[in-house]
Order: structure tokens, then sequence, then C-alpha cells
């Protein structure tokens, strides 16, 4: 209610009565606010705010609840509300109609038709005796006659027993009264204005202007509760017509509440196809007959939409009905998905608040005399509705679950799905909290800040392990460079394994210094620090596996550092080599046979015999490129491939397996090469293929390689193949090789091209200094400047897209939950994980 | 990975939510990318946070000497 309007109400009132007081003070000046009277002083206790709207569209409604009162009672199944042109309104329906006969037991004089009475009178009306109407959502009584008292004018015609019999009301008060002798008492009975064939009620009214601040109805208002009452007494056909823009709907719907629940998820996509929907008829509970109606569907948003009616009116606060309804469903679901197993997995605990999310649901009970906590309704008390709900529902949703296991699935995974996000939730608070305390504390000893504050200019350097740190901390220019330490944490899992994770601890450590922040409300990428993001990891599978848990970090939750290129690949040099005076860094294996080529070639000569012409110089480095190129497939190939074999390909030997034939002769020629080992032609049953199998000892192991057609077929083969047509007859039986000139001369016989780079590479091997750097911590600080932190000399490799999405997928086969394909892909890549070159 | 700034593809590329595997296409308009929803976002960071994201290392062979075992 709104207070403006009853003060002022309440003053016209106090008015009134100091004007009389003013003049006369006796009996008649003592102004007892009675009927309608009471009503038009103040309105907003009857009927709601009679200023924004809500009282004005009360009348509608009230009048419309008659019509739905008598369809319930079942003697109507037709209402049409019309918005006429000068803002009256007026509803008809097919009812009994208001019993027209003259009151012979009324008090007042001359006694009045019933109608009359039900029009003028508060609290007169069938409604207090549950023979007439069982259930009913009418406020009270005091229904229609508000309306007839805050009306300018209002017009009622009943249609009854052959007759239309009318009524005028100004204000309140019947016009025209017609007065009529009966039995020697005086009464007023309505007039007859015509005759019909049909039966019902009319009400027409038009708004007055005095009591509201303006009358001007809104479609949309209206046309949602008429739907709503649509939903809910299925069968009534309501019809809204406005005249004032020439508009009609006809809420005629079918399938009750559950076609109210289509309607709520209208526009939404739904997690499952069949609706739940539960009606129980005049269950008794102490005395009291409830009829219950429950539908309810999941949609795959998160919001709850939930409706509870008692009687047609709606309980924005729930109440009795709606406890039953959710003790009911907590109980059956998480029975169902206990029984299920669903949340074995996600090891989470479900509550009933997961049950509610991306809910549609209509709870309807009709129940005469319900007990609402207050005025407005707004919370239903009455106790008698708990059980038939709660009951009603256990019964048919363990029915329905259990008849549509396709929905009961869709629905239980998503409420599951919610479980987690809670949890999830849960434990981003947890850290984030943490992280205030982290804050207060400082980063000391953990992050080693750079003097230069702004962030487009600054470098943060994230390095595995501590001894790293350490030397990174002492090599960097700490004038725009920070280090920050990280380890990761290593798990022993039931002592037959070790799990590597990034720790919660270095997760908040490291978005504590980036500064952004963490999650959707609080990431914000303008806040970085640092333009630069520098990840530095030792070169073996550890530092790999570090190197992707961290990029898959940034790529899942803060994928803005990836597209604004924040992000960075440090390049610390595996092998530091020396050859004569000269040191030199190098970044991996490639780097390092192309260095040690170059020596191997520095003063080579090849002299093939045969009386071929020598060969050196450029001829004998594209020949020499060659041999690597073989040799680099073989390092490749040499994870999950035999190398004898591999060697003998390069060395000439072909195979064929695309016959039986072909199979036996190929593993007899590579039988004839390799040593120590067993070679056989198989039939490969899944992929119907010939297939060479490799089998030798190793270390007491059995390790058994195959080589398939496919292999025949692709690049690698191909470079193999290609090494050795060109070095099949290159040397003679008399060649040699030779390296350096004068007294540093040495010279060696050799059976083949490959045996003369081999031996040029051991000559290379023998004459080059060699460190390799196992980790980041075994370089000194200035070499560690030097080789990787140096801005004038070191090579970043800036993280693009491509390369997180990659190291994302990599994640995700390392994180797989089948341990076996997890263990191949961990043993086939383990080359590429130790090289993933993002 | 390329040292110098690539082209930015003009084809606006699809990944997997990490969480529930829908498609997501990689633009603006998706704001939880790579993610399909906030939901999952969440579901994902929860899970960096509980230190539920563990790369399993190599399997202890009792067979084979320690050389497996990383540094603690």
């Amino acid at each position: 209610m709104d207070e403006k309007a009853t003060d002022k109400n309440a003053m016209e009132a106090n008015e009134d009565v100091e004007e009389h007081g003013a003049e006369v003070y006796d009996a008649s000046s003592i102004q007892i606010l009675e009927g309608l009277e009471a009503v038009r002083k103040r309105p907003g206790m009857y009927i709601g705010d009679t200023v924004d709207g809500t009282g004005l569209h009360q009348l509608v409604f009230e009048v419309v609840d008659n019509s739905i009162d008598e369809a319930l009672a079942g003697h109507c199944d037709t209402v049409l509300v019309t918005i006429h042109s000068d803002n009256s309104i007026s509803v008809i329906d097919n009812g009994r109609g208001i019993p027209v006969s003259v009151k012979m037991n009324d008090k007042h004089e001359p006694k009045r038709s019933a109608a009359e009475m039900a029009l003028t009178e508060l609290h007169a009306g069938g409604k207090f005796n549950q023979n007439n109407y069982k259930v009913s959502g009418g406020l009270h009584g005091v229904g229609v006659s508000c309306v007839n008292a805050l009306s300018k004018w209002l017009r009622l015609r009943v249609r009854r027993d052959g007759k239309v019999h009318a009524l005028e009301f100004r204000h309140g008060f019947v016009q025209d009264r017609q007065i009529e002798m009966r039995d020697g008492v005086e009464v007023s009975p309505m007039k007859i204005v015509g005759e019909s064939s049909t039966r019902g009620t009319e009400v027409h009214f038009l708004p007055d202007v005095e009591i509201f601040t303006l009358v001007d109805f809104h479609y949309d208002v209206i046309a949602k509760r008429l739907r709503e009452l649509s939903f809910l007494n299925n069968g009534v056909n309501i019809t809204l017509i406005d005249e004032r823009q020439n508009k009609e709907e006809n809420f005629a719907f079918v399938g009750g509440i559950k076609g109210f629940v289509d309607f709520i998820n209208q526009g939404k996509k739904v997690l499952h196809t069949n609706v739940f929907h539960a009606v129980g008829n005049e269950v008794c509970v102490n005395g009291v007959n409830v009829s219950v109606e429950v539908a309810m569907q999941w949609n795959e948003g998160y919001s709850e939409s939930v409706l509870c009616f008692t009687n047609n009116i709606s309980q924005r606060d729930g109440g009795t009905h709606l406890t039953g309804l959710r003790a009911a469903m907590t109980r059956v679901i998480n029975k169902y998905i206990e029984e299920n197993e669903l949340a074995k997995k996600a090891k989470v605990e479900i509550t009933g608040e997961d049950m509610r999310e991306g809910l549609a649901c209509v709870v309807s009970v009709k129940m005469p005399e319900p007990k609402f906590s207050n005025q407005t309704k707004d919370k239903l008390v009455s106790s008698e509705a708990r059980a038939p709900v709660e009951e009603i529902v256990s019964r048919l949703l363990t029915d329905w679950l259990l008849e549509n296991p396709v929905d009961a699935k869709m629905v239980c995974s998503k409420i599951v799905e919610s479980a987690c996000a809670r949890e999830a939730a849960r434990k981003v608070r947890d850290l984030t909290r943490r992280k205030s305390v982290l804050n207060s504390m400082s980063m000391s000893g953990k992050l080693a800040d750079c003097q230069e504050k702004d962030a487009a200019l600054c470098e943060i350097y994230i390095v595995e392990g501590d001894s790293a740190g350490g030397s990174a901390k002492q090599g960097r220019d700490r004038k725009f460079q920070a280090i920050l330490p990280l380890r990761g944490k290593i798990l022993n899992v039931e002592k037959a394994r070790y799990d590597k994770l990034l720790g919660s601890e270095s997760i908040l450590t490291l978005i504590t210094a980036l500064g952004t922040g963490i999650g959707s409300e609080e990431f914000n990428v303008d806040k970085l620090r640092y333009h630069r993001i520098i990840i530095m990891t030792d070169a073996d599978v550890d530092g790999a596996h570090i190197r992707t848990l961290l990029l898959t970090f940034f790529y899942r939750q803060m994928p803005a550092l990836v597209e604004r290129g924040h992000i960075y690949i440090a390049q610390p040099p595996l092998y530091k080599v020396k050859y004569g005076r000269s040191e030199q860094y190098l970044k991996d294996d490639f780097e390092l046979d192309t260095y040690l080529l170059k020596v191997a070639l520095d003063g080579a000569q090849v002299h093939p015999g045969g009386g071929r012409p020598d060969i050196s110089g450029e001829e004998l480095a594209d020949l020499a490129s060659q041999y690597l190129a073989a040799t680099t497939v073989i390092r490749r190939l040499s994870n999950w491939m035999d190398v004898e074999a591999l060697r003998a390909i390069a060395d000439g030997l072909t195979l064929d397996l695309d016959s039986l034939e072909g199979a036996e002769q190929s593993a007899l020629a590579m039988a004839r090469v390799v040593r120590q080992a067993e070679v056989h032609a198989e039939f490969d049953m899944r992929s119907e293929r010939h297939v060479l199998r490799i089998s030798r000892q190793h270390h007491g192991n059995r390790k058994s390689s195959v080589i398939t057609p496919d292999f025949l077929y692709g690049a690698d083969y191909a470079t193999l193949a290609r090494a050795g047509m060109t070095f099949r007859n290159l040397i003679a039986a008399e060649g040699s090789v030779s390296r350096g000139e004068g007294e540093r001369r040495k010279e060696s016989r050799v059976a083949g091209f490959p045996a003369a780079m081999t031996w040029l590479m051991a000559q290379a091997e023998n004459a080059v200094g060699r460190q390799r750097y196992k980790g980041l911590g075994e370089m000194n600080p200035e070499q560690l400047w030097e080789t990787t932190m140096d801005p004038a000399i070191r090579r970043l490799l800036k993280v693009q897209i491509d390369d997180a999405i990659e190291a994302d997928h990599v994640f995700t086969m390392l994180m797989g939950d089948e341990v076996a394909p997890r263990r191949n892909f961990i043993e086939s890549n383990a080359l590429l994980a130790a090289n993933i070159d993002v | 990975m390329s040292e110098s700034n690539q082209q930015v593809p003009k084809k606006p590329r699809s990944v997997s939510c990490p969480t529930c595997g829908k498609p997501v296409v990689w633009e603006p308009a998706s704001s939880w990318r790579p993610f399909c929803s906030e939901r999952c976002k969440l579901i994902d960071i929860g899970a960096w946070a509980s230190e539920a994201y563990r790369v399993a290392g190599p399997e202890l062979d009792p067979g084979e000497g320690s050389e497996d075992v990383p540094p603690l």
C-alpha cells in the first residue's frame, strides 16, 4: 500500500470529522466508516496502490476471479475480458449468473436482490460457506463490491432463467432503483431488460478517476494474469480484447500447468523433452481436501523459475507447498543419483540447491480456506498443503525417473555439474581469500621484483626450481627483469607413480605477481604488471611438463595474455661447445649436430677410389646434409622403432610389405644386417597387412618394434631410402676419408659413405669440447644472462593461440583418465614433450 | 610458434571447451573462451585451485633402478 495515498485518505477522513465537529458535536458527527464508504475512503487497504497501477489492475482481477471461481465449481468454461476504448472493462462469463432473486431476509429497506447485495456489501457472497465454492481465490468476499465502490459507474447484467437482469451503480450506489411491493414488503428487484437463451454474468465498469491517479490499463499486465489463470485452470477458455488497439488474444491453453512450464521454457533450450507432470486430486489431510498439480522441466540456463499458486493466487515466497516439493525432490533425486552412481566420479555432495539451476516448475494447490502469512498472500502457511505435495511428487517423480532414463540422466548430470560448480566456486573463494593474506605478507622470498614501474617495459621470468631461480636472480638486469621461481609440486601416488602439478600456492603466487587477479569478475588484463611473461624451464621432460601446465593455465584462465602476445618461452641452451678457441652455446641436439657437422667438414675430403674424383667442399656438404637428415630421422624414430633397422634402410636396404612374399624377403634381408635381433614377417590381423617385427633382448627385457606398410609410404622412409640410394655405391672398395692438413692430417679407409661420415663425426666429437646443461641450475648467473636473458642476444619464442591450444591438447592427453592411453602417449611423445616446440 | 608476428588467421578457429567439450568459436563474442560458459570456466579454475590437475609421471618399475624417479 502506498503510504502517501493512505495518509491522504486518512487526512481527508480526519478533515471530515473535524469539519463536522466544528459545527455540532453529536452522534451524527462520529462517522463510522462503513461498507463501501470505507472502501472509497481508504481504497489502498482493499485493492492495493491507487497510484502505481496495481490497484487499478486488481479491479479487473477481482472480477475475473469471480468467473474463475465459477469455473472451479464446474459451471463456467468461457470468460471474455474487454478493455474498452474509454478504459472501462467488461468481464463476461457463461457461469450460472449471480443469483438475482430478492433476499427476503435482507435487513435493508427495501429488500434487495442477492446480486445487489453482492455488489454493495463487503463480506457478502457465497464464499464463506465451503459448500457453494469448495475452493476460492477471491479476496474474502470484498472483491466485486470493492470494484463497485471504486468505479465511476458499474453495469451488471445477469443472464439467468431465460431473462437478462440488470443493475447500474455510480460510485457504488445503485441507480434508478425499482421498487415493488411483495407480500406487503417493499422490495427492489433487478430490472429485466430482455430475454436470453444463454446464461452468465457480465460486469462492465469504469474505474473512478477520483480514486485512481491514472486510469490506463496495461494490456500486458492483464494478459499475463489471464494467461496464468488459463494454465492454472485447464479447460477455461479466456479471451482478452483490447478495443483501444484492436488486439485480441485467446488464452485457451491446453495442458494445464504442464503448458505453463512449456511457456516458461519458451525461447530457452530445454535439457530434456519430457515434462514431469504430477496431478493429485482431492487428497484428504486432516479432513481437508487438497488438490495438487506440479510440473517441472529443466532448461540449460542457470536461473530457477518456480511459481507457486494456491487457489490461483501466486505466492512469491513459496510456503508449505514449496517446502513439500523441495523435500520430495531432494530426497528422490539424491536417491536416484546415488543408486546410479552418477556423482561418484565427480566426488561431490549434492544439495537441494544444485537441483534448482535451470529448473522451470509450477506448483499449484487448491484447497479450502488456505492460510497465508500476510495480507498479500506471498507465503502459504497452511500445514495441510505440505504432505500431499510431498507425497505425490515423491511417488510420481520416482516413477518418472525410472520411466524416462534419458531425461533422468540429463537432469542428473546437470545437477552434478551444478554441484561441481558450487564446489569450484568455493575453492576459488578459498584461494582468493588466501591471496589477500599473501598480499599483506608481501611476496618476499618468492618474487624478486624489478625497479621499473612501467609495465610495458617490465619482464617476469617464471623459472622452474629454486637453484635456477637463484642464478636468474643474480644474473638478471634488475632494472626491468623480475624473477619468480616456481616449483612443480610432486606427489607420490600410492608409491607407484609420481604425479606433477602446479600447487595452489604456486598458482596463487603467480596470480599475485602478475597482478591481474583471477576469475570472471576479478580478472583484468590491464592490471598486468609485466608485458613479457617468460617461461624458463629445463629442457627435459619435467621442464616440458611444467611448461605445459603453465601454458594450459594461461590459455584457459587468462587467454587475454596469450591473445595480446604477453607470453614467451625462453630458449636456454642445451650445450656449450668449444672448438679451438671459439666457444658457443647451442639450443638443442639439432644445433649440436649442425655444429658438429660443420666441424667435421672442416678440412675434410672423401677419396672414393676407383678413379673417381675426391669429394670435398660444397659437394661434400650437400651429401653430408642428406646424411644428417637421415640421422635426424633415425634419432626421432628411435623411441619406438629399432635403430639398427632404420640404419639398415639408410644404408640402402629396401623393404616391401605389399605382399607376403615381399614381406618374407624383406625379413630375411633385414635379419642379415641387424645384429642380435630376430626379424619376422607378420600378418597384422587388425590392419590386415604385412608388418615386420624386430625383437631384441635389452637388459633382460624383450623389446619389440614393428615396421608397417604405412611407414614405408611415409616421408621418413623416403628420406632414409633416398640417403640409401645416394650412398650405396658412392665409395669403392679402396675408398678412404681424410681430415685436416699437414701434421694434423688423419686418414682412414672406409667401406661406404655413412662410415666416412661416422669417422668424420667421431673426429669432430674428439675435437669439440662439449658441456651439456642438464638444467638451468648448472649455468652460473653470467652464463644464464648471456645465453637466455640478455635482450641483445637471447631468443624468445612468442606463444601464439595455436601453440596454447596445442599445449592444452598435450595437457588433456597427459591428464586423461585412462592410464594406458596416457602412458602410451607419454612414451611415444616423450621426445615431443621434451621439445614441445611451442 | 614463430618469432615474427604472424598474420592473424582469417577464419575464426574453433576449439573444444576444456570442461565439457562443446565447440567454442575463438572470437570476442565467446566471452568465456576457450570455455563455452562461465560455469565451465569456473569448474576449471576450481580444479586448478584444488590441485586436481596432475600430470602423471613415469610409473615406477620395481625391476628397474631408481633412475626414473624425479628428484624431489
